[in-house]
């Protein structure tokens, strides 16, 4: 088989009758006059076999040795030694090398030793391709696995989706249901009931398809300079009176304060939101009534952080598992199972991430946390 | 005839509204809980002719109330029925799941209609299940 070889030597002449009778033995060959010259030489061409006398002024070949392996471990070095360099052959093979030929070179060993170190090549290039392979193989599985997965998640989304809008269409049928007694003139307060209820259902509609969009578009932030604990501020504010209606402590803490950063507010806004009304939702499940909520904005290390905490009734591993990765709501017939999904997106979207700590029993707690890029000075 | 008493449960403000609604309009008397511990409280205070459960309430709300109404001496004979958003082949599912987490010899629901409710179905079940004429047939 033909190879590509790289002969050093420092005399002259062997690189030339050495030089010619490989290349007339088929193989491409260059040749370099010292060690220097020949890690050169094997950086540049990237022969497969290099063929070194070991005794060399300044870089021996022990050392072309050492830097053709450190380059390419796969490539093979062929020693040519002088009569009574023994123990530097040893040293050699100890160092890696292929074998050992010895001046004057006879024909036959070489060709013998060039084969062998050929045949070695080969053999690792095979392994190689096996584990390549194999690797191929493992990816093209994993791949299947994780289209499977995504399939079966499609399969859940769309349960919770249906469960979500059965739930709507409930509500618009009671509304037609209320409307039409209401037209009765003994049961006028009906109209009332049916009217509110019939504008609620329509703003879930919107809400939940809204949402849907949100989720199925890739997120377009749209980043301002903004105070960090703002969104954290209004989302408590929007939900106070809620938290008093259920006899929840709603409860703020800001301390990220300190210049303005460079966040999508609104975003930021909707993803607290979600995790406050979560929150308050977990305590109204409380038979025993009461719980709190804590709402805490911060900046740690680089990060910004928002906290939103619950006494709730916790959730279950199992639970915690499925609420960033699909339709998963623990609200029966309230919940979309949307609002973590959103929630997770907008984290992710700003570079940061959405974490949640929770046992049965134990409330949760969920944690937003993003990379806290100051807004410059002039910044609005 | 006194009007027969239904005691609606469901976490949805909406349905409480819409099915408390619909056995109104049938000449019942109507109560209605959100959750199953306030509807255990309220069986209890009014002794309804039937109850309206929705199972898959927050937390185990529903199934806890339908133990304790089956495991109530007053109130066992209560028909229940239940309104869920669960397909009739997914409630038999859930259904022979409930009988094998409850204690030997408890009844199962009487009755079972789909969410969204329709009034006609509610009606016909709740004819069915109080045995008499309401109102309005």
């Amino acid at each position: 088989m033909a190879e590509r070889i790289l002969l050093v030597d420092d005399e002259e002449g062997i690189r030339k009758v050495l030089g010619l009778s490989l290349r007339d033995a088929g193989h491409t060959v260059f040749t370099a006059g010292c060690g220097e010259e020949a890690v050169a030489v094997f950086a540049r061409e990237r022969p497969s076999i290099v063929l070194t006398d070991i005794k060399m002024p300044g870089m021996d070949g022990i050392e072309v040795l050492g830097r053709v392996k450190a380059a390419d471990p796969d490539a093979e070095v062929i020693m040519i030694t002088g009569h009574g360099d023994l123990d530097l052959a040893i040293e050699s093979i100890k160092r890696q090398a292929a074998d050992f030929v010895t001046k004057p070179i006879n024909q036959d060993v070489l060709e013998i030793a060039l084969a062998r170190a050929a045949e070695r090549s080969a053999l690792r290039r095979q392994v190689r391709e096996h584990t390549r392979n194999l690797e191929r193989l493992v990816e093209e599985k994993t791949r299947e696995l994780l289209a499977a997965e995504r399939f079966a998640a499609v399969g859940r989304t769309a349960a919770g989706l249906s469960h979500a809008i059965k739930n709507i269409a409930s509500g618009l049928e009671g509304a037609i249901f209320l409307l039409e007694r209401g037209r009765e003139p003994a049961m006028r307060e009906y109209l009332d009931e049916g009217w509110s209820m019939l504008k609620s259902s329509v703003e879930r509609i919107k809400g939940l398809s809204l949402e849907l969009l949100r989720l199925s578009g890739r997120t377009m932030l749209c980043i301002g300079a903004h105070d960090p604990d703002r969104p954290a501020r209004e989302a408590v504010e929007l939900f106070l009176p809620r938290a008093q209606e259920l006899g929840v402590r709603l409860t703020l803490s800001c301390g990220a304060g300190f210049g303005n950063c460079l966040f999508d507010l609104e975003a930021m806004h909707r993803c607290l939101v979600n995790l406050v009304a979560n929150a308050l939702d977990a305590c109204g499940e409380l038979e025993e009534g009461g719980g709190a909520v804590s709402v805490a904005s911060a900046r740690v290390g680089g990060r910004l952080e928002y906290r939103v905490a619950d006494t709730g009734p916790g959730m279950s591993e199992a639970v915690r598992s499925r609420v960033f990765t699909e339709l998963f709501s623990t609200k029966g017939g309230r919940g979309t199972g949307l609002g973590l999904l959103t929630a997770k997106q907008t984290a992710e979207a700003h570079g940061g991430s959405i974490a949640v700590s929770s046992e049965p029993g134990g409330g949760a707690l969920f944690v937003v946390a993003i990379p806290a890029r100051d807004a410059p000075p002039d910044a609005v | 005839m006194a009007a027969p008493k239904v005691l609606v449960v469901d976490d949805e403000p909406h349905l409480r509204v819409f099915i408390a609604a619909v056995f109104r309009s049938a000449g019942c008397e109507t109560a209605t809980a959100a959750n199953g511990s306030q509807g255990l409280e309220k069986a209890r205070e009014m002794r309804p002719d039937l109850v309206s459960l929705d199972l898959m309430m927050p937390g185990e709300g529903g199934l806890k109330m339908y133990r304790g109404l089956r495991e109530d001496d007053v109130l066992r004979a209560v028909p229940v029925l239940i309104v869920s958003a669960v397909s009739p082949g997914a409630f038999a599912h859930s259904l022979a799941m409930l009988r094998a987490s409850l204690p030997e010899g408890l009844a199962a629901p009487e009755g079972f209609v789909e969410k969204p409710p329709e009034p006609e179905r509610l009606l016909a079940e709740a004819r069915r299940l109080l045995g008499g004429a309401l109102h309005g047939d």
